[in-house]
């Protein structure tokens, strides 16, 4: 068959690699089209690359990463950030929004996707520019995805999430929270469309504009046939899910490779004591001179050997135990039987690979949902949660000293991989197995609830309880007043009658 | 390791069976535990059958089990009819609670069970008995099912349960309902769950002195670690669930025999015709002689070699196409090239059999969820419904005709059966896999979801809702009044001082 590939820059694409070579290895011809300002998208031997024109420079798109990762280190108040951040998405959002509209008004470009008569479309719906093609060609959509913002994943497979015991994201909730927690929850699940607007809402309007219908942003999402959740519920917690949500978390710790003569080198010179990988993500390229100087520090006073992945200046007191690289194989170095801990800033991507290879974590988390897997982690006694602004060398030491020493970190993340690698089919082949049932079928119209066809108050039977109530009392009301009625006839007839009597009689 | 296997009569073994006999393949040893006096259950080589004395005699049980379908060939559906089914329900009940005593208070087998260390409990959890026990002696369960009564399954597993677009049980309703087949749904389930409570109460009540603390029904059911659902969504209307649920419907369906002499010589002698299979389950041994006779008519004015699995007393008019047969190789049968079509009362293992042998189907229900059964293969255009009590042999005839003749209807059913079997891992090595991981993990904790540790208000979030809401009308509140006292101050202040001016400048 024949798949189109949207991907979307960055880790994400990464993982969506693996899936996308044993597809071709099952002799389907994959495409992938992408904006030709793209930093990790490159062409590769198992696809055709398709590139289309857009208004900005891979210059632009290095630059909204690098100033991303280096926000993280500013110490504004609290607001600011804020407002920075909000203003920072807002803009970076319109930039990747102009690439996606590009896409769609290039008629050539759009009109040879709609002649190769693709069978489906794999994408990325982080941003919804390729469910808006999926429409436009009218492909049925298979979804790779670790979760969308504001739960709109949730809201377009009509998955229920009981704001009770489901944490939101960004909350730093876990699903057992006492009732100010729920009370946070609930009030996060009241404001987050408002954040959400800013980035989602332009593609309903771009889609509108496509499409020649009115389409919202959850119109654009909920068609998808299958939905590839990076999810695993060893690390997140277990809430309903639908027939149609497929999870393949843990996908990206499969392949597996020997570790190149170098950092082989590295491992065996590090004797008993072993080693730690650092690394803070593709991100985050440069660390404030203070805060790498005591993290330089920390790393210091450990016997361990600390592979670090950092492509900024070389901190002036790194000790001798700390090598400096600009790239590291993180998940073949975890996957060594010396690998101590791992010094993380807790993307997806790393804690599955923490998990999936059994070592147990210091996190840092810098933004997103990273402070969500850092929770999750270290309430299942797996890792301690450094916050990485505030945290002097002693923190960072003492954490480190803990999740070496201290057996149970070992133990609890022994016994979560074991779970998670605990699985009837590896998820890299489900993941596989899925888009070719797509392709086969041509989607999965029986997997789709009828609760798209709903609205809200028909969904919560609003219109049937108001119904019912309305009966009950109307014939509440009836009764009572028949009641009333009779009574007074009775009663009141019979007092009248008396005294009728009376008067009669006297 | 060691499987307890306590399983229901009737067909809900046959299916279970199939596990116990792949469990031993797989080197695990499997102690069946039925009640002295069982229908189905016989010893076999691949489980130790393990027997406890009951309080009633074989024909007392079969009496009361099989009795009352003779109802469902001479009543009419009516509220009569439920009446009697409701009394069924609650006798049958009464014979488990008996059962489950007679188990639960043998101290001797219970003292054997316990030192036995089972690593898992498999059981029917459709009269939750093995899943007390499996409770009392501390052991991880899995329960396997199709469907409980009140869909206790649902409540059990805190799945979300929408009445808007969720068919309940027994209303005929499919998952896009208009306004009054919603009020349907949500009033339909009432009467029932006073059964249901009247049935388990007496099993929770004898759990609670058992266990020495007071438990419900739905805290006996929460014990499950995993639930494995003789479900498909090929065949069920998709709908949310829990990660600790597992489909495996169909899984009655993996095996297949060639046939026998006896069987393969019928199926020869059809000629292009090909065969028919007739069978109404092992529930129905006897027909009405009126309504045999119509149905042997019927069955001779089709060209098709008929293959009637029937035990009561030969219709005289059997025609020459028609064999009957005591028993009959149902799926080996419908497997074959030359079934044409099968004559059902779709229980949901023929179901399976025919979506998964592709064969279509002339259905008539007897009770329970088979009506639903029926209704949902109708509206996929798979088979055809007949009423058992009004048909007359011309209905029949016409049906038969329809399916075998109007190529939609095997269109339709292949179809369903490409999409049934178009899936990552068989259900029997799914079902196992299961079994074997809650032994491996001695339970599942980490897919029971917070829900279950909260009340009903809170799950809802209604307390947080009212505190919420306690807060904006205070907020409101104290703004109204000091806004209404502003302005006395403001207004009312001035005229008073205008006033007082006045006064004094008179």
């Amino acid at each position: 068959g024949k798949l189109l590939v949207i991907p979307i820059d960055g880790s994400h694409w990464l993982s969506m690699l693996g899936v996308i070579q044993q597809l071709q290895q099952k002799g389907h011809e994959v495409v992938v089209i992408a904006p030709e300002a793209s930093i990790h998208i490159k062409e590769g031997s198992f696809y055709t690359m398709r590139k289309y024109p857009v208004p900005f420079q891979n210059e632009n798109v290095t630059a909204a990463f690098v100033e991303l990762g280096r926000s993280v280190f500013d110490q504004d108040p609290f607001l600011l950030r804020v407002v920075k951040t909000y203003n920072k998405v807002k803009r970076d959002s319109s930039m990747l929004l102009s690439g996606c509209s590009h896409l769609l008004h290039n008629a050539e470009f759009m009109a040879s996707l709609e002649q190769s008569h693709f069978d489906a479309l794999l994408t990325d719906p982080f941003l919804p520019c390729g469910s808006i093609v999926a429409q436009y060609l009218s492909l049925p959509a298979v979804y790779f995805l670790n979760a969308l913002p504001c739960s709109l994943d949730l809201e377009a497979t009509q998955c229920p999430a009981p704001l009770s015991y489901v944490p939101k994201s960004l909350s730093s909730n876990t699903d057992r929270m006492n009732f100010l927690q729920r009370v946070k929850n609930m009030i996060i699940a009241l404001t987050e469309n408002f954040l959400c607007r800013v980035v989602y809402s332009p593609y309903g309007s771009l889609a509108t504009e496509i499409l020649q219908k009115e389409v919202t942003v959850k119109d654009l999402l909920s068609p998808a046939s299958i939905w590839l959740m990076r999810n695993d519920f060893v690390k997140d917690y277990p809430r309903p899910i639908m027939p149609n949500m497929v999870f393949i978390g843990g996908i990206n710790c499969l392949q597996k490779k020997a570790l190149s003569q170098e950092f082989e080198a590295y491992v065996n010179a590090s004797g008993e004591h072993g080693i730690v990988v650092f690394s803070l993500g593709s991100m985050v390229s440069e660390i404030p001179e203070k805060k790498a100087m005591e993290i330089a520090e920390a790393l210091g006073r450990i016997p361990q050997t600390v592979l670090w992945r950092y492509t900024g200046t070389r901190p002036s007191n790194l000790a001798k135990n700390t090598i400096l690289v600009k790239w590291l194989p993180q998940n073949d170095l975890l996957g060594h039987p010396k690998a101590r801990a791992f010094i993380t800033h807790s993307g997806s991507h790393g804690i599955y690979e923490g998990i999936c290879n059994g070592v147990p974590m210091v996190m840092m988390p810098l933004f997103g949902d990273q402070m969500d897997n850092a929770k999750r982690m270290e309430t299942r006694g797996a890792g301690v949660t450094l916050n990485v602004l505030e945290m002097t060398a002693d923190d960072l030491e003492n954490a480190l000293k803990t999740v070496i020493n201290n057996k149970s970190y070992k133990e609890n993340i022994m016994r979560l991989s074991s779970l998670h690698k605990d699985r009837p089919i590896e998820p890299l082949d489900l993941a596989v197995f899925w888009v070719e049932y797509v392709m086969r079928h041509k989607g999965a119209p029986h997997l789709r609830p009828a609760a798209h066809d709903l609205t809200w108050y028909q969904y919560h039977s609003l219109d049937v309880i108001g119904f019912l109530l309305a009966i009950v009392l109307t014939v509440v009301f009836i009764v009572y007043k028949s009641c009333a009625y009779g009574c007074r006839k009775c009663f009141g007839g019979k007092g009248r009658v008396k005294k009728s009597h009376k008067s009669k009689t006297h």
